[in-house]
């Protein structure tokens, strides 16, 4: 849930529920990239509650347009490196049976 | 100089915003950071007493009065990030990630451990336990038992009370007697029975008037092992050398087990690696020439071996930095004084991470990570739709 | 809702031989006379969660 005001859009403070430092690190980073950005910072309110407030700012656009940007970039990210990780393992396999084969 | 400060008059009396422009594509104004500024924000520096510039700098404006633009879009992240195997085997692998933060692979590293799904024993039904293993200590153990079992075509168990049923639970069984007069056996992991139609043991004290079957404690609908998937490979622990209990002569052990899936977070047990973790890539600079003895005593002092001589003629000997990889960071080599830390400097990489994972066994690690990414994109995911 | 429960089987602590013991039997062993008997494991099922 999103806690701003109505009449400035570029600043609030986005509550996630069921989140942790594995998300929150990593969207902050995102964030931090945009060049609309002017602030950004997660914090943890209680650790035995599973809660993250991520606090953004930026120049002038809307903090959640600014905050779905970021995540959809996360996503795009993530997807990246799991299809470079892929190619990666499988060239490594095609080279280790041309070497066991050859051994043999 | 002069010439180029009468344009940039001409220019700054015609148009404003082509000014920024002019002067950036002047050739003696930097647009990347200089050498310094270059390394404290690429590299580690590790000195005898602690690490310095150890954060990164993401901030898209931290360079802003330099003119030096942070900002890292998509796409040159898209082109410049690598990912280079080095060993794969059927339990560990070992691979480096380049040009990706630690933020990120923080995140993958958490989700390896804590959340991804695997399947683990949760219930115990104890009919006769005379051991000297207590009852709760075996259940204990029992749980910890990593299942060979692949996690997706389960389901997660619904705790408000529904069945168990064989698209949410695995059934073992374990029934292991020592007679009077035999010596002492170990019961190990292998001695799990998978039992694809169910539960065997009657679940009510009360019998059972119906005449048909009594009742158990899971529903099976059909029997597990039609699927195809379990018929090829039957379930059973990945190690069939795990040692459960010890029985002397006269003691016996009579249970079943129902294993659900679950995640790291709820319990350990859940957890798919026995750990995951990354280090840096290490980078080790030789500042000053180490010649001669000072070569030889520098090669002796690194337990790793990271550091080797070459002959540059006339009998004379140099030392170079041949394994970097291999450093430990045991900062051998820069104790001993000042000169020492002035001769060789520590670094590491901030962007180029060495990952290991070491599975235990029920998923592949190659599938592991790609999993743990995938669970990081289902989280931007949601995130989105709360958001829209 | 039998008047009289029947005859529970107790295990000697000395030898482990199994002793059925009836109501206002003394309790002792048949084999070696020992005096201490224990009653045997609960024939019902235990359930515990593996944590």
């Amino acid at each position: 849930m999103e806690h701003g005001s109505y009449s400035d859009q570029s600043k609030s403070t986005f509550s996630l529920t069921d989140e942790d430092h594995t998300f929150a690190n990593s969207v902050r980073f995102t964030l931090n990239q945009d060049p609309r950005v002017t602030f950004c910072g997660y914090s943890i309110p209680h650790p035995s509650e599973n809660r993250v407030n991520v606090r953004v700012q930026t120049t002038g656009d809307p903090a959640c347009e600014v905050l779905k940007d970021s995540c959809q970039d996360l996503m795009l990210m993530c997807q990246h490196v799991r299809s470079t990780f892929g190619k990666a393992v499988n060239e490594f396999k095609a080279i280790k049976n041309v070497d066991d084969m050859d051994m043999n | 100089m002069s010439s180029s400060d009468e344009e940039q008059e001409q220019k700054k009396n015609g148009n404003g915003g082509g000014i920024l422009d002019f002067i950036m594509n002047l050739e003696d104004v930097p647009s990347k950071l200089s050498p310094h500024l270059e390394l404290i924000k690429t590299r580690v520096v590790c000195s005898i007493d602690a690490p310095q510039h150890t954060d990164t700098i993401n901030y898209s404006g931290a360079y802003a009065a330099l003119g030096v633009d942070n900002s890292v879009r998509l796409d040159s992240f898209c082109q410049n990030f690598k990912v280079e195997v080095k060993k794969l085997t059927d339990d560990d692998i070992e691979f480096d990630m380049i040009g990706i933060d630690p933020s990120l692979a923080n995140a993958f590293r958490r989700i390896l451990i804590a959340e991804v799904p695997t399947m683990a024993i949760e219930r115990v039904y104890i009919a006769n336990n005379t051991s000297i293993i207590q009852d709760e200590v075996l259940s204990h153990r029992l749980g910890l038992i990593p299942i060979n079992a692949d996690p997706t075509l389960f389901e997660y168990p619904d705790n408000a009370g529904g069945e168990n049923n064989e698209k949410n639970t695995i059934v073992f069984k374990l029934h292991v007697r020592c007679e009077k007069g035999q010596p002492r056996i170990t019961v190990k992991s292998d001695e799990l029975k998978w039992l694809p139609n169910g539960s065997d043991l009657i679940a009510d004290d009360t019998k059972p008037n119906a005449g048909s079957k009594p009742k158990t404690f899971t529903s099976f609908s059909c029997s597990q092992d039609s699927l195809p998937e379990f018929s090829k490979k039957p379930l059973g622990p990945t190690n069939p050398d795990i040692i459960l209990a010890k029985l002397g002569p006269g003691q016996e052990i009579e249970l079943e087990v129902h294993a659900v899936k679950g995640v790291g977070k709820t319990h350990a047990k859940w957890s798919p690696v026995a750990t995951a973790w990354y280090r840096m890539l290490p980078e080790v600079v030789l500042t000053e020439d180490v010649t001669d003895e000072l070569a030889d005593e520098l090669v002796t002092k690194c337990p790793v071996n990271v550091f080797d001589i070459e002959d540059i003629g006339k009998g004379r000997k140099r030392a170079t930095v041949v394994k970097p990889r291999a450093c430990t960071l045991c900062r051998e080599c820069i104790r001993g004084g000042k000169e020492w830390e002035d001769r060789v400097s520590l670094r590491r990489v901030k962007d180029h991470f060495i990952f290991t994972i070491e599975s235990t066994g029920a998923i592949p690690p190659e599938v592991l990570f790609t999993q743990a990414v995938k669970i990081l994109e289902d989280k931007c995911e949601r995130v989105i739709t709360e958001l829209s | 809702m039998d008047p009289q429960p029947e005859p529970v089987s107790y295990l000697c602590g000395d030898c482990g031989v199994e002793n059925t013991i009836k109501s206002g039997d003394v309790i002792r062993c048949r084999d070696c006379g020992y005096r201490i008997l224990y009653k045997k494991r609960t024939r019902r099922i235990v359930q515990y969660e593996a944590r």
